[in-house]
């Protein structure tokens, strides 16, 4: 994320309830872990991280100009992991783009998103992106009695079709917009569901969405990014929150979304500093599954070097090390002696790709596969360092 | 990768397997499924699971899509999409007592209802919005013998044809909620396979109607 310009920042785990209520809706707060400091304020630990940037774009950097890129990686705790996942914490990547509004910041958000599942060694993944303010439109326009309405929005929120469709029987008005909405896990696919979307909504805020969604759909080929960006106008996701954009990335056998994200351009003013914002998180706990699934465990860290002493080859075992970690190599000193059958065997335990035994000052032994050769020291790390190039 | 179709064992069985009859989807009887929880036929992976299990099966993206009651849900609310009131299997959650009891309309009911139930959600939602106080007994069946042997006021339980009330000499008060079949769908099958997925939902759908 660096390379794309995004600071790393680190917030608060403790937070008080005061504060993250200004962006959490009741049953969100119901989860947090909560309990009273010393003076007996109510803090929680913080269960997502958008809060506390935002609490951060707005406080301590509300002098940095916008847009402001921050990204962030921590565990996450929520007191109710539901019957799902039963964990009570999960680790999470994310980032925020504050203080940019319009489709080109929507698409840079969902690619760098793309990328990190990318860079997390995912094979098979896609993307579906919508806008809640299609929803909007259509439940505007459909000029429901407000107590209906209120229905229409919990059953949409629970996917609860049968309810909805009751709801809706109820009035006697028989739209498009009607039958959109009753459509709506179906309104998905590529830029051919933007028009025929188009042709059955009369409502200006719906328009303005469909427009907002081609244009981000552009963008994203532009990305690089045509072949796994799916648009889903009947995406699903909490609808109070998010202002715009919305997208999920799925996985190709797990069947929950692996990172999710959207625009979200009122929760910056409960902070004071009203900004338009998008941003995403990505479940890491939820890639790793989705890539032990795909083919076995992911591979430890590489180690690039062994390095063993016996006799007086300690000093010089150090020096090699140093030299290896100044070309960027991982290597790692053996702190105590062994002989090199026994450093065989050790290397084979660590994982590395190279051992090198020092016996005392002078040449040293260099294993690679299968090969064993004396080199002078200095040799050996340069034979290490222009194999690995 | 085949669709995969969690049906339940038990009540809903029967209508699971009609349904899919009439959708033209596959045709399977219950005695050919016998003691398999498994089976691939006609481009369809059929799994057999208890009523209370479906939903997980489908929540957790081992099942595309499943048969469930509604009144699984209520007690499990979950994470897919309730896409079709498949008609069938229709029961009532009902709040009974003892044909002797005094109780009968709300203004009857002690200031603190006790109620046994196999329901718990269900039931404690129904006093929620009637704004009456109630103390819930959790139990796991034989709920209609609490109120003969002092353990509760009044039962809320799944009748379909009123028998077990009667043999019981259960006397109905209120209705809580009324259930069917439901078709749920996983929330990423919907999303990573929707073809197939959505294709075999149109076929259930018409056929429910």
């Amino acid at each position: 994320m660096r390379r794309w310009g995004y600071r790393f920042v680190v917030t608060p785990t403790l937070e008080s309830v005061d504060a993250l209520a200004l962006g959490l809706g009741p049953e969100q707060q119901r989860r947090l872990f909560k309990f009273a400091d010393a003076d007996g304020s109510l803090i929680a630990l913080v269960g997502e991280k958008t809060i506390p940037v935002a609490r951060l774009a707005a406080g301590q950097l509300r002098s940095a100009p916008l847009p402001l890129r921050l990204c962030y990686a921590a565990s996450v705790v929520s007191n109710d992991g539901g019957r799902f996942a039963n964990r009570r914490e999960t680790h999470q990547v994310g980032a925020e783009l504050v203080g940019a509004a319009g489709p080109a910041a929507d698409a840079e958000v969902i690619a760098l998103a793309v990328r990190c599942l990318d860079a997390a060694g995912l094979k098979r993944y896609q993307v579906d992106v919508g806008h809640s303010e299609f929803f909007h439109g259509l439940l505007a326009g459909l000029k429901l009695p407000a107590e209906i309405e209120s229905g229409v929005r919990a059953a949409l929120a629970a996917r609860d079709f049968v309810a909805l469709e009751r709801l809706l029987e109820t009035t006697p008005l028989r739209s498009a917009e009607r039958e959109l909405l009753l459509r709506f896990p179906a309104l998905r696919g590529g830029r051919e569901i933007l028009d025929a979307a188009g042709r059955l909504v009369a409502n200006r805020r719906s328009e303005r969405a469909l427009a907002d969604l081609a244009r981000v759909e552009e963008l994203l080929r532009e990305h690089g990014l045509g072949g796994q960006v799916n648009l889903d106008l009947g995406a699903i996701r909490d609808f109070d929150y998010y202002t715009g954009v919305i997208f999920e990335g799925y996985g190709a056998d797990l069947g929950r979304p692996l990172a999710v994200g959207g625009r979200y351009d009122r929760l910056l003013e409960r902070f004071g500093r009203p900004a338009p914002a998008t941003g995403f998180v990505v479940h890491l706990d939820l890639v790793a599954e989705a890539i032990a699934r795909a083919g076995g465990p992911p591979d430890l860290p590489r180690l690039d070097a062994a390095v063993a002493w016996s006799a007086a080859g300690l000093p010089v075992a150090l020096k090699l090390g140093s030299s290896l970690r100044l070309f960027g190599m991982r290597a790692v000193v053996d702190t105590e002696s062994r002989s090199l059958a026994a450093a065989r065997r050790w290397r084979g335990q660590v994982g590395a790709q190279s051992l090198v035994h020092c016996g005392g000052a002078g040449p040293v032994t260099w294993a690679a596969g299968s090969r064993t050769r004396r080199l002078p020291p200095e040799q050996v790390v340069a034979q290490i360092v222009g194999a690995l190039r | 990768m085949k669709v995969s179709l969690a049906i339940p064992t038990g009540v809903l069985l029967e209508g699971s397997l009609s349904l899919l009859e009439r959708a033209g989807v596959s045709r399977v009887t219950a005695a050919q499924l016998g003691r398999r929880l498994f089976l691939e036929r006609d481009g369809l992976r059929l799994v057999l699971v208890r009523p209370a299990d479906v939903a997980a099966y489908v929540d957790h993206g081992a099942a595309d899509l499943g048969v469930v009651g509604k009144d699984q849900l209520w007690e499990n609310p979950g994470d897919h999409y309730e896409l079709v009131d498949l008609g069938f299997g229709a029961c009532r959650l009902i709040l009974a007592v003892p044909e002797t009891s005094p109780i009968a309309g709300p203004e009857t009911w002690p200031p603190l209802l006790r109620v046994a139930t196999k329901y718990p959600v269900a039931t404690a939602e129904f006093f929620r919005r009637s704004g009456h106080a109630v103390d819930i007994v959790r139990l796991h069946g034989a709920v209609e013998l609490a109120p003969q042997v002092g353990l509760a006021d009044a039962i809320a339980d799944l009748t379909a044809t009123g028998a077990t009330l009667r043999e019981n000499h259960l006397r109905v008060v209120a209705e809580v909620g009324s259930s069917t079949a439901r078709l749920i769908a996983n929330q990423a099958s919907l999303k990573t396979r929707s073809g197939e997925v959505q294709a075999l939902v149109t076929k259930l759908r018409s056929a429910a109607r």
